[in-house]
């Protein structure tokens, strides 16, 4: 395990999903990477009943698989104010939820995946995901992953220039956004900068990645009227402002 | 089967003595008109054309009392050669010269594998040193076990980098060097002498019961070939204590590994490798492929 980057393709007007994926692999392929094996990475989101007695709205637990990690699901809370609180449990997990649906009802309409081939090229796990929500095809993800290091900082440089060899895009010099600092509170409760950049990482962090570019995408179909009759109350899917703000394509600038 | 070896023979004396006859036609006289020489060689050359003659006459004859055979001889695996006339399809040709060239190449690099090793300086048996020094006493292989931890704890360290010795082998110290986040390795002594090293990533298990197996990251396998290759250019039986300092000097460049592009090439990434090697010397970042070109 190390450090992961996802990085979402800018889609061209004129050209389908499958094109673009078959042509990014004919070039890792002739790069001298190494087919292996597929995978899939699922979100379902739960929304808590909200309860009008003392005004609490409702809160939204994210459910994520990763084939990657496949006895563990990871779940991640988000409370609406920008706080998240994520939990990795066994896969047995999932059947708990079901237990629970007086509480928690599942939005099965925003239940979005990204799947696709997987590819190997040194230490570099590269993975060409084409994200579907309810069998629409909504853009193209592609997760990097440098196995042998821990830590963003020390390799991002090598990542970027990996990426932009294969995509043949320009990725900014600048962390993702994920990585961006965030202000959190310390147990002392003072407000600190938090680089994450130089944490050590773990497998939620990729998680979180995903469930931000999935946030991302389900928002542009609500923007864009797709989806958005169906919904009925305010959900709280911005996992934090800073997140919120930079937006989906904010690793890519002009 | 006797006449025809008769008739083989008898060819092979005909050939012999025309071979013989051009010698004596090309050799000439020797002195400059002497009319004797002269005649010698004349009479000489005749009679060897006598020989000749008579020689063809009996090939002839032999020639001549040769039977078809009734049946086909054995002649065990060269009969299939016969079987298929076209040299195309037999596809024999190139394969001989395949394993002709193999051949060349094999005898050409072990006469220089055989010339290298001979005058190899990394031999690293202590008799070799003996056999040039006999009087020297070795300090750097029969040491006290105190002496390995006061050196570690001199080495000038950076503050990423940490050192934790242990002797699992009696008093033979192995120390398990953590650089930054960057990397493990265990570096196993043998008194000063360095035996061994393992190089492993940072979320890699190096611990004292396995220091042997290698690291599941291609980039590490490559880091430790380098660190072996450095640990043989280090190698100075006469002033262990430097070797050491100079080896763990080198092996902390590596702080920089996934930071730092190729000096040569400027990129980061070659074949899906980082600039693995880092010079003896100057401790710069090099490609394994960039470092020698």
């Amino acid at each position: 395990m190390g450090v992961t980057v996802l990085q979402p393709y800018p889609m061209p007007e004129n050209k389908s999903g499958a094109h673009i994926i078959d042509y990014l692999s004919k070039r890792l392929l002739s790069l001298g990477a190494t087919h292996a094996g597929q995978f899939l990475v699922d979100c379902e989101t739960f929304i808590s009943s909200p309860q009008p007695h003392n005004g609490t709205p409702g809160r939204a637990v994210h459910v994520l698989h990763n084939s990657e990690y496949p006895a563990s699901t990871f779940s991640i809370m988000d409370s609406g104010t920008g706080k998240q609180v994520s939990l990795v449990a066994d896969s047995i997990f999932d059947l708990l939820m079901l237990k629970m649906t007086n509480t928690f009802t599942s939005k099965k309409q925003t239940k979005i995946e990204s799947r696709g081939a997987r590819f190997e090229y040194g230490d570099f796990v590269i993975k060409l995901g084409s994200v579907t929500m309810m069998e629409h095809f909504k853009g193209i993800l592609i997760e990097i992953e440098y196995k042998s290091c821990m830590i963003l900082a020390y390799c991002w440089e090598m990542i970027r220039e990996m990426l932009q060899g294969f995509l043949n895009i320009n990725v900014g010099k600048d962390f993702p956004s994920y990585f961006a600092p965030q202000t959190i509170m310390t147990p002392m409760g003072q407000q600190q900068m938090h680089a994450k950049h130089n944490d050590m990482y773990e497998p939620t962090d990729t998680v979180k990645q995903y469930l931000e570019q999935f946030t991302n995408y389900r928002k542009h179909v609500s923007m864009h009227g797709g989806l958005g009759g169906q919904q009925q109350q305010p959900v709280h899917m911005s996992p934090s402002p800073v997140m919120g703000a930079a937006g989906g394509l904010g690793m890519i600038r002009p | 089967m006797d006449k025809l070896n008769c008739a083989l023979t008898a060819v092979k004396n005909l050939r012999s003595n025309v071979r013989q006859c051009f010698e004596h036609l090309a050799d000439g006289t020797d002195g400059e008109g002497v009319e004797e020489s002269r005649n010698k060689f004349v009479h000489d050359f005749q009679e060897k054309f006598g020989a000749i003659n008579s020689q063809l006459r009996e090939v002839e004859q032999l020639i001549n009392g040769l039977q078809v055979p009734p049946t086909a001889y054995s002649l065990g695996n060269t009969a299939y050669l016969a079987q298929e006339t076209s040299q195309d399809r037999q596809a024999l040709y190139p394969q001989l010269v395949n394993s002709y060239k193999w051949i060349d190449k094999v005898h050409d690099h072990s006469f220089l594998a055989f010339n290298n090793l001979n005058q190899n300086t990394l031999r690293r048996s202590y008799n070799y040193c003996s056999q040039k020094r006999p009087r020297l006493p070795f300090s750097s292989f029969n040491n006290d076990p105190d002496h390995i931890d006061k050196l570690l704890s001199e080495i000038n360290t950076p503050p990423h980098t940490s050192y934790r010795v242990f002797r699992p082998f009696g008093s033979n110290a192995v120390a398990i060097v953590t650089i930054s986040n960057v990397l493990k390795a265990a570096i196993v002594f043998k008194g000063v002498l360095i035996e061994w090293v393992t190089v492993k990533g940072y979320d890699e298990p190096l611990e004292q019961d396995d220091l042997w197996a290698e690291s599941r990251y291609e980039v590490f396998r490559k880091v430790q070939e380098h660190a072996h290759s450095a640990m043989l250019h280090f190698f100075s039986p006469t002033l262990p204590d430097l070797a050491v300092k100079s080896y763990v000097t080198w092996l902390n460049s590596h702080i920089k590994l996934f930071l730092e592009p190729c000096k040569r090439c400027s990129k980061y990434i070659a074949n899906g490798l980082p600039p693995t090697w880092r010079d003896l010397r100057t401790l710069e970042p090099f490609h394994e492929e960039c470092r020698n070109c």
